[in-house]
């Protein structure tokens, strides 16, 4: 039996892809005026399509790849084929205030998860 | 990921725009400096600056290439340099001014106010952006420290 469950893994992971979404946008915004600049997008909430994607593979060999992949960490991407700007850039900066916004809802909703789960667990501990 | 990462992206932004609001600043006083600086022994017109700006991901070498694609890079954004304008001098018709040439032409910078005008509140609202940002970040770290704290 563990002490913590699998759940505060997961919120830790959430809180993680939030920070690197914060970092991300943060340096969008940073560099709306910087020519040629094309805006980075960090991706994590990809675990349960990964997790669906995942299937077990025939191996006759040990030294076979495994089909699907295992888990995947938060990522960050960038799309070169669009510009906002006749500079060059990319950054929409709508989408990121939006984003951003968006993030700072998400990232409460985790800490408040969070606190609640580390509520239970004291609950659970008092006895009472 | 270092804990302010986005932090200092930030905070380099609020630092080039402010350094573009001060050039543009530096540009509307200078509008009409006739005395910009000598060459060859003659006065030249103040030339109107611009503030460049790079992003370190946009740096060709091979090293800096690997580099980002090895960490999440929130690097922030980099004044790669103040660069002067080279277009034409205005000329304007005054023959009584002292840097008048013999045919009573003068010389003014190449300094469009209404360019510095939109440049300053570009400067402006990209200041405001950032300022929101930072608040943002700031607020979600502060969140962050409550964990547990009830």
């Amino acid at each position: 039996m563990t002490l913590f469950s699998s759940t505060i893994d997961q919120l830790h992971n959430g809180l993680d892809g939030a920070e690197l979404r914060q970092n991300t946008i943060a340096n969008n915004i940073a560099n709306a005026d910087t020519p040629n600049y094309k805006a980075r997008q960090a991706n994590f909430e990809h675990t349960l399509d990964d997790a669906k994607r995942q299937f077990d593979s025939q191996k006759t060999d040990g030294r076979h790849v495994n089909f699907g992949s295992g888990h995947r960490e938060a990522y960050t991407s960038v799309d070169r084929s669009r510009s906002y700007n006749h500079n060059g850039n990319s950054v929409d900066m709508d989408k990121e205030m939006a984003a951003m916004a968006n993030n700072q809802i998400y990232q409460s909703a985790l800490i408040d998860r969070m606190d609640g789960q580390f509520g239970s667990l004291k609950t659970a501990l008092g006895g009472q | 990921m270092a804990m302010f990462d986005g932090m200092n992206a930030t905070a380099s932004a609020l630092t080039a725009q402010r350094l573009r609001m001060d050039t543009a600043s530096g540009n509307m006083a200078n509008a009409s400096a006739t005395r910009g600086q000598m060459v060859d022994g003659e006065w030249e017109p103040y030339r109107r600056k611009m503030v460049t700006m790079g992003s370190e991901e946009n740096r060709p070498s091979f090293a800096s290439q690997l580099q980002n694609a090895e960490r999440e890079q929130t690097s922030g954004v980099q004044v790669t340099g103040i660069v002067e304008d080279q277009t034409p001098f205005q000329t304007m018709h005054q023959p009584g001014h002292p840097d008048a040439d013999e045919d009573g032409n003068v010389q003014l910078p190449n300094v469009d106010p209404l360019k510095e005008m939109v440049d300053v509140m570009g400067a402006t609202r990209s200041y405001e952006a950032n300022v929101t940002v930072f608040d943002a970040h700031k607020a979600m770290k502060m969140n962050a420290m409550e964990i547990g704290r009830s």
